[in-house]
């Protein structure tokens, strides 16, 4: 009884609650979750990323104290003729990561999916490339590669024309030699990406697609790649960041030779900060980097916003 | 010896301000204990040798200071860091000159002038070459590891057909020729693994060049331009070697044959010749005879010039400093006053192959030295007493030009750049540089 | 359960033998360079001079020892196995509720979450290296294993988070929405029933993020400078210039450094074919 009578003014009380509670769990709690790993981000990648805008407008040896020259750096970068071969450079690097890995982890990944026996055999062993570190795989191709000992000589020997050549000596062939070997590092990873990703579409798309007649091809596009769409797209993102990064094999293969047709900016970047103590210039550099990518990531977010769930 | 070494540093350390001054800090019986870092990547066994025969050496005097070395993967990289970040080991070593130039620059160096008054370092070390540390008028780096480059040839394989080894770059040449009509690679360069290799190359052809090393010594200080002819014809002469296709049988395969195995071809008898510093006769023993399975030894000669002139490129491998934020200056000046000693660096030398800084080592028991090394080692003292050394590029160039040297060479032998333009792109960095100060100290000719 | 029964005997009427057929060739791409590296690992390095890619001869098993002894592997294996394990723990924990806030909660400012985070991944770790060194010497967290886990938790955390949220997506919001109805709070949903529901997720990310763990370099020796610290990366790295003219103990030290990821890989994959067929994902 008591209770019927204090209803009403129960009731706006509890609806300022409700209001209260309902601000919280929309607005704080997201919040609450993404915290903790935001400030730990920000407090390794944010603060000294800010220092570093500042030092791309000095010059600065990387150690000890810098002198201010404003946008000098960044005007050096656009007159850079090795500035512009090397982002030429990432972008064959990206125009090759966009299509071959992903192009052939789609394929396995969709012929592995239907198949039960063997599947773990298959998923491991298209996987294992991933597991080894660069420099190793770096130094099994360069052996591999090698026209004297490695498969080329074999193909030689077996009277096929055209591999008695060291391709990463070559500066036709070197960039995209390099690409073929973090290729096959790569892909088998972006496999088991998007295999996991079609494990999650609902079988009984599969049924439906099969009772409307369709063939392989058109069960794989129409109801496999808008499945993992999510995925690709995630995967498109950020091949697309890491090609602009994109350093280790590089790096260990080639250093940027020969005669340059392997240099990309991030090797720019290292060889300007720690061979020639030009850490000012290898900051706009870097960030010059970042800014292309946040182009593309703007892209992205702008397509999101017109309604495209990535 | 060791005994007497003792005596002068307490000596020096009674009479010097800064160190008495901080002798109640470390009393005798608190065990000091130093840090250093040394390069692990560096090949062969070098590290662990130096580790074993230097450091313990100095730690077994009991004298109350321990240096604890580690050998670290990345040890540039790390060290740099370090120092940039406030910390680092207290004995610091760079790659060279130039590099322990800009750590003085930034101030992340101690001056060691008053402990080299004190410990009388000017006596020890050959005249000028402490000029080599020089930053700004003080002395912040102490040269080590002395090298030069030569001509090695495979003996046996010379000796079998009646081969010569060449005097002027015009025997060279001809020579190259022949031993590539024989079917045998003239030279087993490759620059796989290291690609500042480059330098070793485009470095010997500038200062054996007509000009010889005064030229370079006088395009160093800015009294000539890069651009000369008789540096155009050098690397002229150079590319000309690359397109007959000499280093490894061509551009890719000099591009992507590793070390080992070049050195396993040309002691093979597969490559004749090799342009390369005394660093390589520390491996030579796993490509030549036993050991490599073949009865092939190895000859060596002084580089050909222009003229036939027996000319000798001073290269210094690295340099030790003391890291400014050193609570232990002090001990760490003792520790490089030991391992500066000739006894140290012959020991280091007999036992590890790691060529001496610039002390005098007679008298000291060399035994165990590989024959070559130290006939090339006495043949470049003398060159170096007399003033009459040519210049490497990692030693006496700053940092953005010698890159610049070892990248666009490339270009050259790609065919995308002439000699001349190669050598006016290298003019404008190396003014750049020259005005921001960056040229390390060259010891006046 | 009979969804899926159903679905798997209607695909047996497709003809599966164009799939393996494929599927073996790229084993084959995937597999042969291992084999070479396998057999290289056993061969004498003279062997490895006349017959560099085929099988081997002899079976040098003292490579291996020699390797384990000389890489100090016993030592590194060990410092790698705990900034893995740190850091695995906290990217799928800290990582996963970012990416249920991102993915369920209509973060507000998703957007700019977003972009910070990509923006950072795609600064390349030199340029930060010096001040991050700065900063880390002064909270004394340089040569601190807990120190460099840190680091490697924030630069794979972009990654971990959009891997997770792009999983988180595709799950039914049926569940979530009666457990809202049914009083539940947020952080019941997130560990009760989108945790379990994305497990393959969380397994691959943890996977991917071990792995870049383990073999990371630039970092783990620039923050590391402490023998008794040193990652397996670095035994590696001394020991295949010390040996680098013999690459058959270098193959053996190859070998050793993959084997543990390899033997974690396998065990997890039975988790993860597991965790996907009873995870109840019938749509």
């Amino acid at each position: 009884m008591q209770q019927t009578l204090t209803l009403p003014e129960g009731t706006i009380a509890s609806r300022k609650a409700d209001k209260r509670r309902a601000f919280f769990r929309r607005k704080v709690v997201p919040w609450l979750f993404v915290l903790p790993i935001l400030s730990i981000n920000i407090l390794v990648v944010a603060a000294p990323a800010f220092s570093s805008v500042y030092f791309s407008m000095t010059k600065w040896s990387g150690i000890g104290s810098a002198e201010w020259i404003g946008l000098a750096n960044y005007q050096a970068l656009l007159a850079d003729p090795g500035f512009h071969h090397a982002f030429m450079n990432n972008v064959l690097w990206l125009a090759m990561f966009l299509t071959v890995p992903i192009g052939m982890a789609l394929i396995a990944a969709s012929l592995l999916a239907p198949i039960r026996r063997g599947a773990i055999v298959f998923r491991l062993s298209l996987f294992i490339p991933y597991v080894l570190p660069s420099v190793v795989s770096a130094a099994l191709w360069r052996s591999l590669f090698s026209p004297d000992r490695g498969i080329p000589a074999l193909l030689t020997d077996m009277g096929i024309p055209g591999f008695d050549k060291a391709f990463l000596g070559d500066s036709r062939t070197a960039l995209p030699a390099i690409a073929f070997i973090d290729n096959w590092h790569w892909w088998g990873f972006l496999m088991v990406l998007f295999l996991a990703s079609m494990q999650n579409i609902p079988p009984d798309l599969y049924e439906s697609a099969r009772l409307d007649g369709a063939n392989r091809w058109q069960e794989f596009r129409d109801v496999t790649l808008p499945g993992i769409r999510p995925t690709i797209v995630f995967m498109i993102l950020m091949t697309t960041i890491w090609s602009f990064l994109t350093f280790d094999y590089i790096w260990i293969l080639t250093q940027g030779g020969p005669a340059r047709a392997t240099e990309v900016l991030a090797v720019l970047v290292f060889k300007e900060a720690f061979r020639n103590f030009n850490a000012g210039y290898a900051a706009a550099i870097g960030l010059t980097m970042s800014f292309f990518v946040g182009c593309v990531i703007a892209g992205f977010q702008v397509l999101r916003r017109r309604g495209w769930e990535i | 010896m060791r005994k007497s070494l003792r005596a002068i540093a307490l000596a020096g350390m009674a009479a010097l301000t800064p160190l008495a001054m901080l002798a109640p800090a470390t009393q005798a019986q608190d065990n000091v204990e130093l840090t250093m870092w040394i390069e692990s990547t560096s090949g062969s066994d070098v590290a662990e040798c130096v580790q074993k025969n230097g450091v313990e050496a100095f730690n077994a005097q009991g004298n109350g200071i321990t240096v604890n070395t580690t050998l670290q993967a990345n040890w540039w990289d790390a060290t740099r860091t370090a120092i940039a970040g406030g910390a680092g080991p207290d004995i610091v070593g760079t790659p060279g000159p130039s590099f322990a130039m800009q750590l003085a620059l930034a101030g992340q160096l101690a001056p060691l002038d008053d402990y080299a008054k004190a410990l009388g370092w000017d006596e020890r070390f050959a005249a000028g070459s402490l000029d080599l540390g020089m930053a700004e008028g003080k002395l912040y780096s102490i040269p080590t590891e002395l090298e030069t480059l030569v001509l090695y040839y495979n003996k046996t394989l010379f000796e079998q057909h009646g081969w010569e080894p060449p005097k002027t770059l015009d025997d060279l040449m001809t020579l190259a020729a022949t031993i590539q009509e024989a079917g045998i690679i003239p030279f087993s360069h490759a620059n796989a693994e290291w690609r500042p290799a480059n330098e070793w190359y485009v470095g010997e052809m500038l200062n054996h060049s007509a000009g010889g090393p005064q030229k370079v010594y006088d395009a160093l200080v800015g009294n000539v331009e890069w651009t000369d002819p008789d540096f155009v014809a050098a690397i002229d002469l150079l590319n000309q070697m690359q397109q007959n296709g000499w280093f490894m049988g061509g551009l890719d395969r000099y591009y992507t044959t590793t070390f080992p195995e070049a050195g396993a071809m040309f002691g093979a008898g597969e490559a004749a010749m090799d342009i390369e510093g005394t660093w390589f006769l520390a491996d030579q023993e796993a490509y030549f005879g036993e050991e490599a399975g073949n009865s092939n030894e190895i000859g060596w000669t002084p580089m050909p010039s222009v003229s036939g002139e027996a000319i000798f490129d001073l290269g210094v491998g690295s340099t030790y400093s003391i890291n400014n934020n050193s609570q232990h200056k002090d001990e760490a000046a003792k520790f490089l006053d030991f391992w500066f000693s000739p006894e140290n660096q012959a020991r280091l030398l007999v036992a590890c192959g790691m060529v001496p800084a610039a002390v005098d080592l007679t008298g000291q028991d060399l035994t165990g030295v590989n024959p070559s090394l130290a006939e090339i080692l006495a043949a470049m003292n003398v060159a170096f007493a007399e003033g009459n050394y040519g210049y490497t590029t990692w030693t006496f160039w700053p940092p953005a030009s010698e890159t610049y040297l070892i990248e666009e060479i490339e270009r050259v032998w790609a065919g995308e750049i002439t000699p001349e333009e190669y050598l006016a792109g290298h003019q404008e960095k190396f003014d750049a540089e020259r005005t921001e100060g960056a040229v390390p100290p060259i010891p006046e000719r | 359960m009979s969804t899926t029964t159903l679905s798997r005997g209607k695909r047996r009427e497709i003809s599966l033998a164009p799939n393996y057929l494929v599927l073996l060739l790229l084993l084959g791409f995937a597999l042969g360079p291992l084999m070479v590296l396998v057999f290289n690992s056993l061969k004498t390095q003279a062997e490895i001079g006349s017959n560099p890619l085929g099988p081997p001869q002899s079976f040098m098993w003292e490579n291996f020892t020699k390797a384990w002894e000389v890489g100090n592997f016993a030592v590194t294996t060990r410092n790698s196995g705990i900034l893995v394990a740190v850091t695995v723990a906290a990217v799928l924990a800290l990582g996963g509720m970012a990416a249920y806030s991102l993915a369920k909660l209509d973060l507000p400012g998703a957007g700019l979450v977003t972009l910070y985070l990509l923006i950072g991944t795609s600064l390349p770790l030199q340029l930060f290296l010096v001040p991050l060194f700065f900063t880390w010497q002064r909270l004394g967290l340089v040569n601190n294993l807990l120190g460099l886990a840190i680091i490697y938790v924030a630069t794979n955390a972009p990654f971990a988070v959009f891997l997770l949220r792009s999983y988180m997506l595709q799950l039914p919001r049926d569940f979530e929405d009666a457990a809202r109805v049914d009083g539940a709070g947020e952080w019941q949903i997130f560990t009760g029933i989108v945790v379990p529901l994305s497990w393959p997720g969380f397994l691959t990310v943890g996977l991917v993020v071990a792995l870049s763990v383990w073999n990371e370099f630039l970092l783990a020796t620039v923050f590391l400078t402490d023998q008794e610290l040193f990652t397996v990366v670095t035994s590696y790295y001394n020991f295949s210039s010390r040996f680098s003219r013999d690459w058959s103990l270098t193959s053996a030290a190859a070998l050793m450094m993959i084997l543990p990821v390899v033997v974690i890989f396998l065990a997890l994959q039975r988790r993860f074919v597991e965790g996907l067929t009873q995870g109840g994902l019938k749509g």
